[in-house]
């Protein structure tokens, strides 16, 4: 089976070209818009991996982390941040890994198949 | 709570993740910005001829100049103030602290916000906060907030504030302004205090007996004060006081702490920044509020 991953980003443009590039490596996608959007998406698909996005219209990827974390079933999901912000290795100091966009699809690519094969 | 907040910025990149947290409370709670420059200081009193304050360059103070500093503050600020509804943008020349001091005043301001240091000075960066931030924290009427990590983890909105006590008189105006925070922007409060075992080696059951002593004091002295409020929690963990509060703000993702500006010298005008409240402002990963006065709480 193949496995999930939650794509949590407010432009529509990333979200679909994340979509595509995992979809095309074999891993089945959901997507959210936002922070508050995606707790409900999470909690719902049980995803194996999310990416996450920072800075968003309503709740920021931080806040969105913050509330995973309480939660037992999610908790250990491994986070991947992509985000335009500088240094934001320090924003999740706990997510697996933080990519700067633009990025190298190669290199998210690997990160993801690190993390869940 | 926040009705009017004066940003104090020299338009360095030091300054923007104070500007990134002032711009969002202020398009979060509604709030005016004040975009706050000292452009340059006076070569001799009342002079025209002024250093630049990033350059170091002696400037002759003129429209054009002026100009100059305004749209350079305009373009760099410029997705930012057109996302609040209110913004301004007020430049001066004289001593940074006394004018931004002044202009708080003038401008009745509910917060001031600030980096750290504006200077690349690795002394800056690694030890100690600026004398500008020292000389406003220490005479502001209100509460002063410190960003000096662009990593600030308060990224959309305020959630969960840590207040941190050391039992002294000064904590209790920090402590108010946390709980009114609190109350006001529906966070959770944790009232935490450091046991400082630094240098000291400690038996086990006195340091756990310290620990059951400071949380039943934490309870008695600040747990009449919260009223209806309960969404707060007790901590405390012994250690080094400044790394324990950033420990704590890190694993709670804690989006503000508030300390008391100092906690030794009972007069305020002559009490320094506390060496933990210094180090806190340089290490934390979320804005750090320093209230000095009452009257603004």
């Amino acid at each position: 089976m193949s496995k999930k991953i939650l794509i949590i980003d407010d432009d529509q443009e990333i979200r679909s070209y994340l979509s595509e590039l995992l979809g095309d490596n074999g891993y089945e996608t959901v997507t959210a818009n936002d922070g508050a959007e995606a707790v409900e998406i999470a909690k719902a698909e049980k995803p194996d991996l999310i990416t996450l996005d920072l800075e968003m219209p309503n709740e920021w990827g931080p806040r969105f982390y913050r509330k995973i974390s309480q939660d037992d079933a999610l908790k250990r999901t491994p986070v991947v941040v992509i985000s335009g912000l500088n240094a934001i290795k320090y924003a999740i100091p706990k997510a697996i890994a933080s990519l700067t966009k633009p990025f190298e699809p190669a290199q998210l690519l690997k990160i993801v198949k690190d993390a869940i094969g | 709570m926040f009705k009017k907040i004066l940003l104090a910025t020299s338009g360095a990149p030091s300054t923007f993740g104070a500007a990134r947290v002032a711009f969002d409370m202020a398009k979060r709670y509604g709030a005016e910005v004040v975009v706050f420059n000292v452009m340059g200081v006076p070569t001799k009193a009342f002079s025209q001829l002024v250093n630049d304050v990033r350059t170091g360059e002696e400037i002759e103070v003129d429209d054009e100049y002026r100009a100059w500093v305004e749209e350079e503050l305009k373009s760099t600020f410029e997705k930012q103030i057109e996302s609040v509804e209110y913004a301004k943008i007020v430049t001066t020349t004289g001593v940074p602290s006394r004018e931004i001091l002044r202009a708080a005043r003038a401008e009745d301001a509910d917060l001031i916000v600030m980096g750290a240091s504006s200077g690349d000075s690795s002394a800056y960066r690694k030890g100690y906060p600026g004398s500008t931030l020292q000389r406003v924290a220490k005479a502001a009427r209100c509460p002063v907030m410190t960003v000096h990590r662009e990593t600030a983890s308060y990224w959309g909105g305020f959630g969960n504030i840590v207040f941190a006590t050391d039992f002294s008189k000064q904590a209790e105006n920090a402590f108010k302004f946390a709980l009114n925070s609190a109350k006001e922007l529906g966070c959770d409060l944790t009232l935490f205090h450091a046991l400082d075992i630094s240098g000291k080696v400690l038996d086990q059951n006195a340091i756990e007996d310290k620990l059951i002593e400071a949380r039943t004091r934490i309870r008695e002295t600040y747990g009449p004060l919260m009223g209806d409020f309960k969404d707060f929690d007790i901590e405390v963990w012994e250690g080094v006081p400044y790394v324990e509060v950033v420990k704590i703000a890190r694993e709670r993702s804690a989006d503000l702490i508030v300390l008391a500006h100092h906690s030794r010298e009972l007069d305020p005008e002559l009490a320094s920044l506390g060496s933990t409240l210094e180090q806190v402002i340089l290490r934390a990963g979320c804005p750090v509020v320093s209230v000095s006065k009452p009257d603004k709480v």
